[in-house]
């Protein structure tokens, strides 16, 4: 037996437990955030299979034969259709009807489906019967546009029980308002599938990253012993405070500046790739963001950094060591992370309403939001976005200038009790 | 009479009126009162936690009295604490510098704050230091005796009208401490710099002081000249004094 074992592991599994940063990584985030990443991932998937499994079809029957009419008591089985007769699918679009009719996506059925379907079924096989589906095209996570396969495949199930490639169903996209034809939204989706991920991806790291270095600034003073030195001096404490959050906004700016030389070198080889495989250009399609939609992306991430660097340098005032200090920060995280996970996998227009206020309240919620948004050429919600974390940002930055102005900033501590989590003030004396 | 007691406010350094200060339940100072003139070097000597670091902050303006009043050079520590700020450098007891600037950049940085002249004021330090080119290297190089220098120069570069040290030449080996020691009281006699400091090295404090004061539980028990009051209390040291006082002996 190794002697002593036991009385070390005592004390190792002591200090393990009382440390808030094991709390954090070992408690809070299996006890919180995976539930959390649990319910939003199954909800994802439920919306997504609820909306493949029962959508809302409009069909626009241009043809007035009796195969059409089969081709929809066939669809009308299944799903929630409205049929609409002698309208194009430019005036679908135009007119709005889609909207109207509460649905994303219709199908039209042209003039001499019946014909073709007549002649197909009278030993004509080289003769087949053509349906155009036309689906909006939705930029959102991981699980948006699989309502388009859905119908799909409705089509697809009527060829098999009539006669097998009878029907041919060609596949359009509504982007922005324009019918792109022969592009099928899921492919597309597929494609940009990348961005779903990686953006939140790299925000979440981006974010924490920031906030790592900026919540040392406060604590490195205290750490060091610097702090009471310099509040000593015959200086303003708000120039203390506001040279600590321009340096981290500096860094902040050179973060965001890197980020979208990063992101803009990323969509253009997500483009190059796609011109050279299935032939979509994403440019073409409007699907890259202009310079203003860049702009715009830019300036919210700064913002939301500047929002993050201020708020991690209010919580490291309250720690006494740099340590003490990341492990503050770290209870930001889940606003950090939860919201990235669940835009990764959700569309923010398709969520609940009290869902979707909680991401647009949370201000990390925004980068995210924006980078969607400016693909959708959404600029509003863009503006939206900036106006409210800058004025998170002032409200957050306000509030760290009162605590430079008091004795708070010396004796302000966190402290974490047996018996809960407990706010205090302590003071050598 | 308000004529005396403006003369006598101009004359007196540091003017404590019954200072209290409650943290929580705990009460770090119960109306604890003292006066420094100008030029002496007065010291605050007691325990651990007799509430000689909270004094030395509420006069250094980094924390508000619960009541009472604090005045420097007449000035209230309060309601004029950036005027004050002007005129006092102060010496935290775990004070240190930033690790990634050479002792150099550090004084630099501070004379910017401080002082008219700060070329002036960094060849004053360099001098006060004696650390000669080991200013140039990183201040995370130094050893915690030239640290200490470093920052004794640091406070006393500006020649500021009170100097506040909290334990000058505490954790320092015999030969460090003795040169911050030396420096002091050279120091003040050459630039007629009052200084307030604490410690708990008796020998230190009966070297440096003119007047002390023995701090217990918050209040100043006794106050007078180190030498007189070792013949008051029949001790041999200011150890001995204060072990009588507080009736430890």
């Amino acid at each position: 037996m190794l002697r002593g074992f036991g009385n070390i592991l005592i004390k190792e599994l002591k200090e393990l437990s009382r440390d808030p940063k094991i709390l954090i990584g070992i408690i809070l985030v299996p006890v919180i955030i995976f539930p959390a990443l649990g319910a939003i991932l199954g909800y994802a998937q439920q919306t997504a299979i609820e909306e493949a499994r029962e959508p809302g079809i409009l069909i626009l029957n241009n043809d007035d034969g009796n195969w059409s009419q089969a081709l929809i008591a066939y669809l009308n089985f299944n799903a929630t259709i409205s049929v609409l007769e002698n309208v194009s699918p430019r005036e679908v679009v135009d007119q709005g009807l889609l909207a109207a009719n509460n649905s994303t996506q219709f199908i039209e059925i042209p003039a001499g489906f019946s014909n073709n379907m007549t002649k197909h079924m009278s030993a004509d096989q080289t003769t087949t019967a053509e349906v155009n589906v036309f689906s909006e095209f939705a930029i959102g996570g991981i699980f948006s546009n699989l309502g388009s396969a859905g119908v799909t495949s409705r089509v697809y199930s009527f060829n098999r029980i009539v006669a097998p490639d009878a029907v041919l169903t060609t596949q359009s996209t509504i982007i922005k308002g324009e019918i792109q034809p022969n592009i099928d939204p899921a492919t597309l989706s597929g494609l940009l599938l990348s961005q779903s991920i990686a953006l939140p991806i790299t925000i979440m790291i981006l974010l924490t990253y920031s906030m790592q270095i900026a919540a040392t600034s406060v604590a490195m003073e205290k750490e060091e012993k610097t702090l009471e030195t310099l509040l000593t001096l015959p200086v303003d404490r708000f120039a203390v405070l506001m040279g600590k959050l321009t340096s981290a906004a500096i860094v902040s700016g050179l973060g965001a500046l890197a980020y979208m030389i990063g992101y803009s070198y990323m969509l253009g080889s997500v483009t190059m790739g796609i011109d050279t495989g299935v032939g979509i250009d994403l440019v073409a399609l409007g699907l890259v963001p202009s310079v203003l939609g860049y702009a715009l992306l830019g300036i919210t991430l700064f913002v939301t950094l500047l929002s993050g660097l201020a708020l991690a340098v209010i919580m490291s005032a309250f720690a006494d060591d740099v340590r003490g200090a990341t492990a503050l920060v770290g209870y930001i995280y889940p606003l950090i992370f939860i919201p990235s996970l669940v835009l990764m996998y959700l569309d923010i227009n398709t969520v609940p309403f009290a869902l979707k206020a909680v991401l647009f309240a949370i201000p990390y919620s925004q980068p995210i939001i924006a980078s969607k948004a400016i693909i959708a050429g959404d600029y509003l919600t863009v503006i939206l976005g900036i106006v409210y974390v800058t004025a998170f940002t002032l409200i957050v930055m306000y509030l760290a200038s009162r605590l430079f102005a008091t004795e708070k900033i010396l004796t302000a501590k966190l402290r974490l009790k047996r018996r809960g989590f407990k706010r205090g003030e302590t003071d050598e004396t | 009479m308000r004529k005396a007691s403006v003369k006598l406010g101009m004359n007196l350094a540091v003017e404590a009126k019954e200072l209290v200060k409650q943290f929580g339940n705990i009460r770090a100072l119960n109306e604890l009162s003292f006066d420094i003139k100008q030029g002496e070097i007065f010291g605050l000597i007691g325990p651990n936690g007799a509430g000689k670091t909270t004094t030395l902050r509420i006069v250094s303006t980094l924390i508000l009295p619960t009541s009472g009043s604090m005045k420097v050079f007449g000035i209230d520590a309060v309601s004029q604490a950036a005027e004050v700020r002007k005129i006092l450098s102060y010496l935290p007891e775990e004070a240190g510098a930033y690790p990634n600037l050479s002792g150099q950049e550090y004084l630099e940085f501070m004379a910017k704050f401080t002082a008219a002249n700060p070329n002036e004021a960094v060849k004053e330090a360099t001098e006060i230091s004696g650390l000669g080119n080991r200013l140039k290297d990183r201040a995370k190089t130094y050893s915690k005796g030239m640290k200490r220098r470093l920052l004794v120069a640091r406070a006393l570069m500006t020649k500021p009208k009170l100097a506040v040290l909290d334990e000058p030449a505490s954790g320092l080996d015999v030969l460090h401490a003795y040169y911050v020691r030396q420096i002091i009281k050279q120091y003040v006699k050459s630039h007629g710099v009052t200084v307030l400091l604490s410690s708990h090295n008796m020998l230190e404090v009966e070297y440096l002081c003119n007047r002390v004061a023995l701090v217990n539980k918050g209040k100043i028990v006794v106050e007078g000249d180190p030498t007189e009051l070792k013949s008051r209390y029949s001790s041999a040291n200011l150890e001995e004094v204060f072990a009588k006082v507080i009736g430890y002996a």
